[in-house]
């Protein structure tokens, strides 16, 4: 949940603040989050549809994201990131909605598992001419290979890259939304990405693009 | 002009890419780029995957979404 903070406009501050939960806000609140936090709609169901992976799922998670959001809207400091605020309610409603009962064991330990476990290795001798291929192979890829490779990989390494990728929240913000140390934001975001890589890769090869193979990529 | 060298810059080109540098370090790294092919490719590489990701996660909300949440919106809560 947001932390509560006070109100600091001078209008709302008789409002009781236990009335939060069970009084409608008040008219002009209610536009303020139409114009300000609807914008963000799309955005969070795209964040959404990587969480749940599926359409209808990701429409539940965010639409229960913003009746929470409405509820605790009054505690929302104005001035201050709206956008992360609303991404911190998204994850906590994934966390408790959504993830409790899928949760694997695997999921748990991700963090703690070495490089060589997740099949990527650094590729530090690769030559120039060898990465323009990689990224050209990328860049020819379909988008539907994009999401099929961000589907595919762990689900912490996965939040923490398209926040940091997509969404550009800094790593502080991450940290913030995804309630861990800056250094994990780090360390997932390097695994994930490196994960995305050579799954990437293996999809050009399937296509038919030619990547040249990582010389130091662990056989599998 | 410094040049940090390819360790350095390799093991910070993914901070470099996420722009969460200190100043110097985003210098240092920014030059050694202008001399190094090897971790230009690398950087290539890195802005690669995530100007493609970008573009691939460019899902739009449903616009029964939008309506769902605007009714629920206007119901007393709890």
């Amino acid at each position: 949940m947001p932390t509560a903070v006070l109100d600091r406009s001078a209008e709302r501050t008789a409002v009781d603040s236990t009335a939060m939960s069970d009084t409608q806000p008040s008219p002009e609140l209610r536009q303020l989050f139409e114009d300000q936090a609807l914008t963000f709609m799309d955005q969070l169901y795209a964040a959404a549809l990587r969480m749940t992976r599926n359409p209808a799922d990701a429409g539940d998670l965010v639409q229960e994201t913003y009746v929470k959001a409405y509820a605790a809207f009054k505690s929302f400091e104005q001035g201050t990131n709206l956008k992360a605020w609303l991404y911190r309610i998204l994850t906590n409603t994934f966390i408790n909605s959504y993830r409790k009962n899928q949760r694997s064991p695997y999921q748990g330990t991700i963090d703690e598992l070495e490089d060589w476990q997740l099949g990527g290795a650094e590729s530090l001798t690769q030559g120039r001419t060898t990465r323009s291929a990689e990224a050209e192979a990328i860049d020819h890829l379909p988008d539907s290979d994009v999401k099929a490779a961000l589907q595919s990989i762990p689900e912490d390494f996965r939040l923490a890259v398209y926040l940091a990728d997509v969404e550009g929240f800094s790593y502080q913000e991450i940290a913030d939304i995804m309630k861990t140390p800056v250094g994990t934001v780090m360390s997932r975001l390097h695994r994930g990405r490196r994960l995305l890589r050579d799954l990437l890769a293996d999809y050009a090869r399937e296509r038919g693009i030619t990547v040249p193979a990582p010389t130091t990529r662990s056989a599998k | 002009m410094t040049d940090c060298g390819c360790d350095k810059a390799k093991a910070e080109l993914e901070e470099y890419l996420h722009r969460e540098l200190s100043q110097q370090d985003f210098q240092d790294i920014t030059d050694h780029l202008e001399n190094c092919e090897d971790c230009t490719g690398e950087h290539l590489v890195g802005i690669t995957l995530t100007l493609k990701m970008q573009k691939a996660c460019q899902e739009k909300a449903p616009e029964e979404l939008r309506a769902a949440i605007l009714s629920r919106l206007s119901q007393p809560a709890g």
